[in-house]
């Protein structure tokens, strides 16, 4: 771990002055903090009932949790973290890396996230098969029964 | 470095040093390792991301296929949440010199940490005792039910059924159909039937079809009467055929033993059948044998259908919709999972290099517990709270992709 003694005094005074300014505010915020992020988890377990099922359509429930997840990461991240409280070093730290990190997930998408638009006829036939729904297995077997 | 070199004396270079980040170097490495382990992540959920959205449509097994429980994971974030708080206050009360409390708050982290371990691995062996494992070896998953799921399914039972002991055999798994009688006829009314009946097939759909029967009676995703109802018109059209074949082999049959009696010796002082009447009869009983042989041959698999079929229907419908795999659980059947394997290699990396990054969050925190937690070790603490709070990150993203999508 690094001495802070060995730092220079402006470099102190600046670390001083930043745990200064979020010690003020005592450990009140932490508690708040704590309480959001359960509320928010609260928020995006709903969607494991079925009455969200039925109320609301998949994807816009997919975006609702995925909206949740990142509200809590920023609360994480904000306060927890304490980069509310940082100099303007976390943007050099985290934007590319979060840049990166954007770029990482696309990069798959054109390869593996439309791998099926290139299938071959052939390919099909070893690709999983959806689940059959009684209605469509229905409609797709009406010939005689097998024996 | 200072630019100004007009005001040196006695030719002395006057350095004054400008930190390039206005943080301790601890932190910054710190950091720097955090956005390196953002792009892991980030790796790793994208990967899984693509791969389940991309997978064919309605192919991608829901959290109850494979035994995930919501609340379970709900829990476990909540876990860490409160772990995320607690060490934040260890490092609050390390600032203010209050190290009985730091260690209060730091040991209940460490608490935490373990707790949210204990349940991912009650998780991990709820999965591998559903044949859900991390490697392929082992694993009971089939992605359709292909020729390849048929012989695995085929396999597994010549194995049960040689590994069964005497007491064993005798056992009774349904009412009056012992284990033995049972594999017995899921062999062959089952698993023949279904191998034979699609092979012999030209129409690839009622193919898949005949399969996908099988892989349902073993294990489904929901119930469907469509099966039930599609296996009860089979059971319908085998009995009349199979009615007709055991009308005439009795008719058969009766002829035969008539013939039989007939080319007996006579008994003494009775007059027997004339050579060219016993001819006859020899030409028509062996007739009527390879007739019966033949009639045999044709009953046989309908037999063992009509039997399977039964077991299945019986008690209105219970095995075919609870499932052979889960009704026999002991049996540890293959079933076919669209895209179970994709998402079981993918489960068991995600989770598992963040349970990986919780061992090592909790190493650090051992590292200090029964030191003096005091501000001089609040750097300590500010850095293994990043750390821990990044573990926590990682998590409130993986909770809603696999328990919740």
């Amino acid at each position: 771990m690094s001495d802070p003694n060995t730092h220079p005094p402006a470099h102190d005074q600046h670390l001083h002055n930043d745990e200064e300014l979020h010690a003020t505010s005592g450990n009140t915020k932490y508690w708040v903090v704590f309480v959001a992020l359960c509320m928010l988890t609260l928020c995006s377990f709903l969607t494991y009932f079925e009455w969200w099922d039925t109320a609301i359509p998949p994807h816009v429930s997919m975006a609702f949790m995925m909206a949740v997840s990142c509200g809590k990461a920023l609360l994480v991240m904000l306060f927890f973290m304490h980069l509310l409280w940082e100099a303007n070093w976390k943007w050099v730290l985290t934007v590319p890396a979060g840049m990166m990190a954007i770029f990482l997930a696309c990069m798959l998408i054109p390869d593996i996230g439309m791998r099926t638009e290139k299938y071959s006829q052939s390919r099909w036939l070893h690709a999983p098969v959806p689940h059959v729904h009684a209605d469509d297995a229905a409609a797709l077997d009406h010939a005689p029964a097998a024996h | 470095m200072s630019d100004s070199h007009s005001d040196d004396h006695h030719g002395h270079i006057q350095l004054e040093y400008h930190p390039a980040l206005p943080l301790s170097l601890g932190k910054l490495c710190l950091w720097l390792f955090l956005s390196t382990e953002i792009m892991f992540f980030a790796g790793l959920i994208g990967a899984y991301v693509v791969l389940r959205f991309g997978a064919p449509t309605g192919s991608w097994p829901t959290p109850h296929d494979v035994y995930l429980s919501e609340p379970i994971g709900a829990f476990n974030t909540f876990v860490l949440i409160c772990s995320s708080l607690s060490i934040v206050l260890s490092l609050e009360a390390a600032r203010k010199n209050q190290s009985g409390s730091a260690k209060k708050w730091l040991l209940t982290t460490f608490v935490l940490g373990c707790v949210f371990l204990g349940v991912k691995a009650y998780e991990y062996k709820e999965k591998f005792a559903h044949g859900i494992f991390p490697t392929k070896e082992g694993r009971r998953l089939y992605d359709q039910p292909d020729v390849y799921y048929v012989s695995a399914l085929k396999v597994r039972l010549e194995n049960l059924k040689s590994e069964l002991s005497d007491e064993q055999k005798e056992e009774e798994v349904l009412e009056g159909v012992t284990r033995v009688n049972f594999i017995d006829t899921m062999l062959t009314g089952g698993v023949a039937h279904a191998a034979r009946t699609a092979t012999n097939t030209e129409n690839p759909i009622e193919a898949h079809a005949i399969l996908e029967s099988l892989a349902y009676a073993v294990q489904h995703h929901e119930v469907s009467d469509y099966q039930a109802t599609r296996l009860r018109n089979e059971k319908s059209s085998i009995e009349g055929p199979l009615a007709k074949v055991e009308e005439d082999l009795k008719t058969k049959d009766a002829r035969k033993t008539e013939i039989s009696e007939k080319l007996k010796p006579p008994a003494e002082g009775e007059e027997g059948p004339s050579e060219e009447e016993l001819r006859d009869m020899r030409v028509e009983l062996g007739g009527l044998m390879q007739e019966v042989a033949k009639l045999e041959q044709d009953a046989k698999p309908l037999r063992e259908r009509i039997a399977f079929l039964n077991l299945l229907l019986a008690d209105d419908a219970h095995l075919l919709n609870h499932g052979i795999g889960h009704e026999m659980s002991s049996m540890k059947l293959p079933f076919v999972l669209p895209s179970g394997n994709m998402w079981a290699s993918t489960y068991f990396l995600l989770t598992g290099f963040h349970a990986l990054h919780v061992v090592v969050g909790l190493i650090i925190f051992a590292l200090v517990l029964f030191s003096t937690l005091d501000a001089r070790k609040s750097h300590y603490l500010e850095n293994a709270g990043l750390y821990w709070h990044f573990v926590d990150l990682v998590w409130i993203f993986l909770f809603p992709l696999l328990y919740l999508f």
